[in-house]
């Protein structure tokens, strides 16, 4: 028990370190991700099909072999990024291949009628978005978007492969000190835990208090 | 050497590790699949207790990452006494995680059949096993297919993470020739290009059976 | 008089925890004998012909079908009662509840073939009778979402038929269809009454009851109010429960004039549908 006296502290810093690229990740991806939405819906065909390809790439491709083309790929073209930016820079590309989908989901649920009523009163299309259609489509959104952010929380286990010091950077580092893998990972796990409960919980209030407003 | 030679020299190397990849899918969709349906039927079932382990289960292994159920079935297990090779902790991890999601979908696609089917079987006079069996599954299915299928879909890049525990898998491959070569972008472009050709193939193909099964029933 | 009874029903009594949805109904239904449920929505009807092929319990009480019998308030009644109640009891929905995976044959087949291990050929060309019977045959092949709610609601007639039971129940067969629909269906329950079955009908379309049903059964605020011939009970309604419903339902009707009126009852001109 002594060792998780010890190491808590690191694999709470390392939390942070999660939170913050989560947080920072996400508030980036949800800005774009509502803009190449509405590119890919209203945005015509070429827009709107480069926009689908990326979020193809995006689905297609393993989340590790994401990252590893931005960190040790893009050295072999003497673009050394720092870890933090690297891993930064991959949540941000992979959070808004998700987000896009997000958004399109939402503005496409919202009913015919209410843009044909948007229309008839002579909104132009950004009012009706960011008046009628948007709100609405925050209700059906509030789910997926949840469900994104533990995504992404759970994405960042990933980033100790490129040496930023992370939940998983600090129980591996433990592990080697204390040859204790069940109780480090069992302490990471207990980690993330708290983090995507407390994060779905959020979510349900947050649903529950829209719900109020219908 | 040129980018084309090099993808020619490690392409066989790239396919076996395919294959690894495939064949740890394979194993973990079972896994999960037979985990999802025990899920359900402890959730639906009457035991309560059975019903209250069964959410607990769903609720803790869908809250933590795959990579640390990974760490905790080849490490920690290991410390514990139950040593897995890396392949079967990646198929446990893996069909520990997919299971919950698994479960999930079966359990939405069952409640997505309409009472009144249940009602008008019942009325038929068929036994609770025929009412299931010829009615409620074959709808439930259908309803159940799609989320499925983007699970797998899923499920197979997610066996990427099987490098970090050694596996040589087809990620495990294309990060060993990165190291090889000082090519790191070419190796890991042809490791996308086999990863991608094959989500699209994959996700063709069920989407083209999923349009058929479908299309068979209107 | 006992001998020819179908459906006993002797103090029929149903609770939803503590509301009282109705309570002591009885009524007998004979053989061939054509029997009406009417009355204001809210009445109960609808889970009060549920119960009788026990798709809802009930807490007291008692149902019996020919030689079976359902008790209300004990534990459930065992499978094979309930297997033989409801092989016996024939059921037409409201939402028809046709099984949209299946064909229109595919539909009527399965009761036959799941519950008495029937040969597909067999069960093939039974459905394909029945089918023809109410003018159907070329719609066989077709899913439901493919066929008008008149053809859903014939097709899953045919499906209770297939099963040849003793008596077939209808839950307002007709309240869920386009107007132009609902002759057809009443075409098709007509000529089931003509051929002699036992049926057991909750309906709003009263000049429909009028015209095919023997017996009226009028049941308000959880009680049967009253019972009698059909003509009777609707010309002449002697409960003051009964006068208020039918004044209710009725006077609109005769209002729009003969043409609008007898809409469902002038259908009998399509005798085309029957079997």
């Amino acid at each position: 028990m002594h060792v998780v006296a010890l190491y808590w502290q690191a694999i709470v810093d390392g939390g942070g370190v999660d939170l913050e690229l989560t947080a920072i990740a996400v508030a980036v991806s949800v800005v774009v991700g509502i803009l190449a939405a509405v590119g890919r819906i209203y945005g015509g065909k070429l827009l709107g099909g480069a926009i689908t390809v990326y979020v193809e790439i995006i689905r297609g491709l393993p989340p590790i072999l994401q990252l590893f083309i931005i960190y040790f790929g893009l050295s072999q073209f003497q673009i050394n990024l720092s870890s933090f930016s690297a891993g930064l820079l991959w949540l941000v590309l992979y959070g808004v291949g998700y987000a896009v989908e997000i958004f399109r989901a939402g503005i496409e649920a919202v009913s015919v009628g209410q843009r044909e009523a948007a229309d008839a009163l002579g909104l132009t299309r950004v009012q009706a978005l960011r008046r009628i259609i948007l709100p609405q489509a925050w209700m059906v959104m509030l789910p997926s978007l949840m469900t994104f952010l533990v995504l992404q929380v759970k994405n960042t286990t990933l980033l100790y492969l490129v040496g930023i010091a992370d939940i998983m950077y600090q129980a591996r580092l433990g592990t080697s000190a204390t040859e204790q893998p069940a109780i480090m990972y069992g302490m990471a796990a207990i980690a993330y835990l708290i983090i995507n409960l407390t994060l779905s919980r959020i979510g349900s209030t947050l649903e529950r208090r829209q719900a109020l407003y219908r | 050497m040129s980018t084309l030679q090099l993808w020619g020299q490690y392409l066989p190397q790239f396919l076996a590790g395919l294959v690894v990849s495939l064949q740890l899918t394979g194993a973990a969709l079972v896994l999960a699949l037979a985990l999802g349906t025990l899920l359900v039927l402890a959730r639906t079932g009457r035991i309560r207790i059975l019903a209250a382990i069964a959410t607990g289960y769903v609720e803790v292994f869908r809250a933590v990452p795959v990579l640390v159920l990974l760490f905790t079935a080849y490490y920690s297990l290991a410390q514990l006494g139950l040593r897995l090779p890396g392949f079967w902790a990646g198929v446990v991890a893996l069909g520990a995680f997919y299971g919950t999601l698994y479960g999930e979908d079966m359990r939405s696609g069952l409640q997505s059949v309409d009472p009144g089917q249940r009602e008008a079987a019942v009325a038929l006079g068929l036994s609770n096993g025929a009412v299931m069996r010829r009615v409620v599954l074959p709808q439930a299915f259908l309803a159940f297919l799609p989320p499925g299928t983007n699970e797998l879909s899923n499920l197979i890049k997610d066996t990427s993470l099987v490098l970090t525990i050694g596996v040589t898998d087809l990620m495990f491959q294309a990060n060993a020739a990165a190291a090889a070569t000082f090519q790191p972008m070419d190796m890991f472009l042809l490791a996308g290009l086999v990863y991608f050709a094959f989500y699209i193939l994959l996700s063709r193909i069920l989407a083209r059976w999923e349009l058929n099964v479908q299309r068979r029933r209107s | 008089m006992s001998s020819d009874v179908v459906v006993d029903i002797q103090g029929l009594t149903k609770r939803f925890g503590p509301r009282t949805v109705f309570e002591d109904i009885s009524f007998q239904v004979h053989r061939s004998e054509v029997v009406a449920v009417i009355g204001p929505s809210g009445a109960g009807k609808s889970t009060f012909i549920r119960c009788i092929n026990y798709l809802h319990p009930f807490e007291a009480g008692r149902i019996r079908v020919l030689d079976h019998e359902l008790v209300g308030g004990g534990g459930p009644p065992s499978k094979a009662t309930l297997r033989q109640i409801r092989m016996q009891v024939g059921m037409a929905f409201q939402t028809f509840n046709l099984f949209p995976h299946l064909t229109a044959l595919g539909n009527v087949m399965l009761g036959p073939m799941e519950t008495k291990r029937v040969p597909a050929s067999e069960a093939r060309d039974k459905a394909m009778a029945l089918l023809t019977s109410v003018g159907l045959a070329d719609r066989a092949e077709a899913y439901p979402r493919r066929l008008s709610g008149g053809e859903q609601q014939r097709v899953a007639i045919c499906r209770a038929l297939a099963m040849d039971p003793e008596v077939m129940l209808f839950d307002e067969p007709t309240s869920m269809l386009d107007p132009e629909m609902v002759g057809e269906v009443l075409g098709t329950i007509r000529g089931l009454a003509a051929q002699g079955m036992t049926l057991i009908l909750v309906t709003h379309e009263m000049q429909f009851a009028k015209e095919v049903a023997d017996t009226v059964v009028v049941m308000a605020d959880g009680r049967v109010v009253e019972t009698g011939p059909a003509r009777d009970v609707l010309e002449h309604p002697t409960s003051e429960r009964s006068r208020t419903f039918l004044t209710r339902v009725l006077k609109p009707l005769e209002a729009a004039g003969d043409g609008q009126a007898s809409g469902p009852g002038a259908t009998t001109a399509l005798g085309g549908d029957h079997p």
